[in-house]
């Protein structure tokens, strides 16, 4: 920013808040650029090395070796987003955000109420685009075309005398704003759900109760946690024709403390369940035991998933081992037997679901499987906010691909006959090259719809019009 | 896949090819110079439709929005890639950058080419993709990397007409090593720690030294031209930026709506907030009128290589979570 640039800010009421003082640092936008890249670095980092809060620390020992991972642990890379360096690198950020909002970006919306100024021949010359041009018609014929071709490209313009000043797209002024907006608002939505909401993860079998006692929550929580639970009714799988899974589906039950049923659900990935400010998610499913009855005595099994089966194992002696696999809830019980001498396990025997087949003396029977569903919960108070917040984010961002262009235009009687001598000026902050091949298109047909000038002046209307290049980024204000 | 539809994505990806080769050429005849411009645009253009219906006759296919998976994605790519060319060549009478654009459509439609059939074929989703969320989040993505990949690439013509040619050289020489190392990592098995270290480190010294080379000069710049790719550079940008926002929290949006949590720090959700914030200091950098257009042009060029990696780099560079495509080795 030029100085001559600030003065003419401050003479139009461009006031920073945070010039003096302890916050005026933070006002700073060359910090801003460095904490968004210091940010976007440690978030590069946290992105490459699996995090242990995510995927927990076997992940990381996978992938790096024990040795190598004791290090990133050490160093807080395989946690870096809870790390204390990342937490002070966000708060000065948000305090960066904060203060620079408030010092150099809400102040600037004075500015767009002040009208629009006029310039002569001479101040438009020093503009960071200019040109000028003569035509055969009266100064009063000349400034109404140029006016309606300005409109015409939505321009809109005042005329005063025997001057015009255009501005186009006002509207992306309002850009930084209402981004800056809603970065605050996002800023304070997750504050609000950091210190009052809650969340986790629990799989609860089909009959069993989730209940909100093991959530986690912020270390500056001042939230309460719910008394009502959620009853897994039923929950099941349906799969493509191939095999894979589809969708998973749980009918859940809100009950009170005191057993009674409040609401009733279904859930499936995508739709969730809702109750009180509490969301209810179905994020996974799978198949968790297996009750298979010998001889009339039911006995509870733990399957493990493997591949696309679940299966479960059951030693018969020292040497062989029962296997039993199921494919998914409907499917037929399969049963394996196992003898190191064997190089794969062998098939007995296949048994539908309430059946029984009879392996020598013992009889068993396939009750049924124990599906678990896998139920994420959370309660999300700052999230209206911080929704409106992502409005305004996304609103402003798109505001800020207009460009603001100002067009300034001075004519004034060229020569005895009725001729026009036309300065024509003007700056844009962002695409610069469409504007000046705008206003080169503008001044171009002018000159071929309107006659010639009559009299031969110092300017030579066949040349081109003198475009000054001038146009340095350090000349643009922000008016 | 039918006929119909392998044929108009053929004509898509022979058009780049081509229309390449025209922009090429035409650098070499200066008396058909503009003629051969038009050409390869047209070319281009004729792609550019072709891709447009390949992609609608694919979705008819498969009954689904056709953009779920890797190769599906390329296409959308390639497909913004032209459409970008030619929004911006029709709006700013550029055709050098014409080229560019058509030789990394041309590698995109190489590289999906050349993956495995099962990452071709139409495939049923997984259960947590079921949502009409999908079709909201991934376009704009999709086409903001494209845009910022223009942005890049036009940026490289600022540094040519601004004679930086030893900084242009490190910034090419970065960037095709950055898609070997994409490449390597897709179609052979390498160790990706070796990968991951030619991507990152030879992206980090190639972007430092194109950046502290700009002090050597080669020649008269060429203000105009140079003025004209940078303000074309940014133009990708200011486009870019607002959809790599809107894809970003509609992904937000989706994930809470589906999972609840609209931010879990997912590799590849890290990894667009990483681009996302690298663009945002690219945007207060140029209103703060604190760089040149050589400097930008260099932090631009470092958005691709981002951009990059956050694209096709987590697939191919062994990073995992829930947004790769699926492993294809
Ligand atoms: C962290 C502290 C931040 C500070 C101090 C800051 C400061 C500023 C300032 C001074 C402006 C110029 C306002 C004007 O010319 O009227 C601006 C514009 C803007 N800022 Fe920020 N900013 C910050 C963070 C962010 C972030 C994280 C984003 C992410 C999107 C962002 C997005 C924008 C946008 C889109 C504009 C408008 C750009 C344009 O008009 O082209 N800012 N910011």
């Amino acid at each position: 920013m030029t100085t001559s640039d600030s003065h003419s800010k401050q003479s139009l009421g461009f006031r920073p808040v945070f010039r003096n003082g302890p916050l005026a640092i933070f006002a700073s936008v060359k910090l801003t650029i460095f904490l968004l890249a210091l940010c976007a670095t440690t978030i590069l980092v946290g992105a490459w090395c699996p995090q242990e809060a995510t995927v927990g620390q076997e992940k990381v020992i996978e992938q790096f070796g024990e040795e190598m991972a004791v290090n990133l642990h050490n160093w807080g890379i395989t946690d870096i987003f809870h790390t204390p360096f990342f937490l002070i690198l966000i708060a000065f950020l948000s305090m960066n955000m904060v203060v620079g909002s408030l010092d150099k970006v809400f102040p600037k919306l004075r500015l767009l109420k002040l009208p629009l100024q006029f310039f002569g021949p001479d101040q438009i010359a020093k503009m960071p685009f200019n040109t000028t041009f003569t035509v055969g018609a009266s100064p009063a014929e000349t400034l109404e075309k140029l006016q309606i071709k300005l409109q015409q490209r939505g321009f809109k313009t005042v005329v005063h005398g025997n001057q015009l000043a255009a501005e186009y797209g006002k509207i992306g002024r309002y850009a930084p704003t209402i981004t800056h907006i809603g970065l605050l608002s996002l800023l304070l939505g997750v504050t609000i759900t950091s210190w009052t909401g809650f969340s986790g993860f629990k799989p609860v079998r089909l009959g069993d109760d989730l209940s909100f006692k093991d959530s986690e929550h912020s270390k500056q929580w001042i939230g309460k946690l719910p008394t009502w639970k959620v009853h897994v009714d039923a929950t099941r799988r349906e799969d493509y024709e191939s095999g894979e899974a589809k969708q998973w589906y749980s009918d859940l039950s809100v009950i009170d403390d005191k057993g009674k049923v409040l609401d009733k659900q279904q859930i499936s990935v995508n739709t969730p369940l809702e109750y009180k400010g509490v969301d209810v998610y179905q994020s996974s499913w799978g198949l968790d035991q297996l009750i298979v009855s010998f001889n009339g005595h039911d006995k509870t099994l733990d399957l493990r998933q493997m591949g696309k089966v679940y299966a479960a194992f059951l030693p018969l002696d020292s040497e062989t081992v029962l296997i039993m696999s199921l494919r998914n809830q409907t499917a037929p019980l399969r049963l394996f037997a196992k003898r190191p001498e064997w190089d794969a396990p062998k098939m007995i025997s296949e048994i539908p679901q309430g059946k029984a087949v009879n392996l020598g003396a013992v009889e068993i029977k396939y009750v049924r499987p124990v599906p678990v569903t896998g139920l994420q919960y959370k309660s999300d108070p700052g999230l209206p906010i911080t929704y409106i917040a992502f409005g305004f984010i996304m609103l402003g961002v798109l505001l800020a691909a207009i460009p603001f262009r100002h067009v300034w235009v001075s004519v004034s009687k060229d020569g005895a006959e009725s001729g026009s001598a036309v300065s024509i000026g003007g700056r844009s902050k962002k695409a610069k090259v469409g504007f000046e091949r705008l206003i080169t298109k503008i001044v171009e047909s002018m000159k071929h719809e309107l006659p010639p000038p009559v009299v031969t002046t110092a300017i030579d209307p066949e040349s081109e019009p003198s475009i000054n290049p001038t146009a340095s980024r350090s000349n643009e204000s922000n008016v | 896949m039918s006929d119909f539809q392998l044929a108009l994505t053929n004509t898509a990806g022979v058009s780049s090819v081509m229309s390449f080769w025209v922009f090429v050429a035409s650098n070499g005849f200066k008396k058909y110079h503009d003629k051969m411009m038009t050409a390869a645009s047209i070319v281009m253009g004729i792609g550019f439709v072709a891709l447009t219906l390949a992609i609608i006759a694919r979705g008819v296919e498969a009954q689904r929005f056709p953009l779920a998976n890797l190769y599906e994605s390329l296409l959308w790519f390639a497909w913004a890639t032209m459409g970008g060319y030619l929004a911006l060549a029709t709006a700013y009478g550029i055709r050098q950058l014409g080229w560019l654009a058509a030789m990394l459509a041309a590698t995109m439609f190489l590289y999906g080419s050349w993956l495995p059939a099962n990452q071709q074929t139409i495939s049923p989703l997984v259960p947590a993709l079921v949502s009409y969320w999908r079709q909201i989040h991934v376009p704009p993505l999709i086409v903001s990397y494209a845009m910022f990949f223009l942005s890049g690439l036009s940026s490289l013509l600022e540094l040519f007409h601004s004679r930086r040619k030893v900084s242009l050289g490190l910034s090419v020489g970065t960037i095709v090593l950055a898609f070997t190392a994409i490449g390597l990592g897709t179609f052979t098995s390498v160790d990706t720690k070796w990968l991951q270290l030619l991507f990152v480190g030879g992206s980090l010294l190639g972007t430092i030294g194109a950046y502290y080379t700009l002090k050597i000069k080669s020649g008269e710049p060429n203000q105009k031209q140079a003025e004209l790719y940078d303000d074309v550079s940014y133009r990708a940008i200011a486009i870019g930026f607002p959809l790599l926002t809107i894809g970003i929290i509609t992904g937000g949006l989706w994930a809470n709506h589906a999972w609840g949590t609209y931010w879990s720090w997912d590799p590849k959700e890290s990894m667009a907030l990483v681009t996302w914030l690298s663009y945002a200091a690219y945007i207060h950098l140029r209103i703060h009128h604190e760089a040149s257009a050589e400097k930008l042009s260099v932090v631009s060029v470092a958005g691709l290589l981002l951009t990059l990696l956050t694209y096709l780099g987590f697939n191919s560079l062994g990073f995992g979570g829930l947004h790769s495509y699926g492993k294809f080795k």
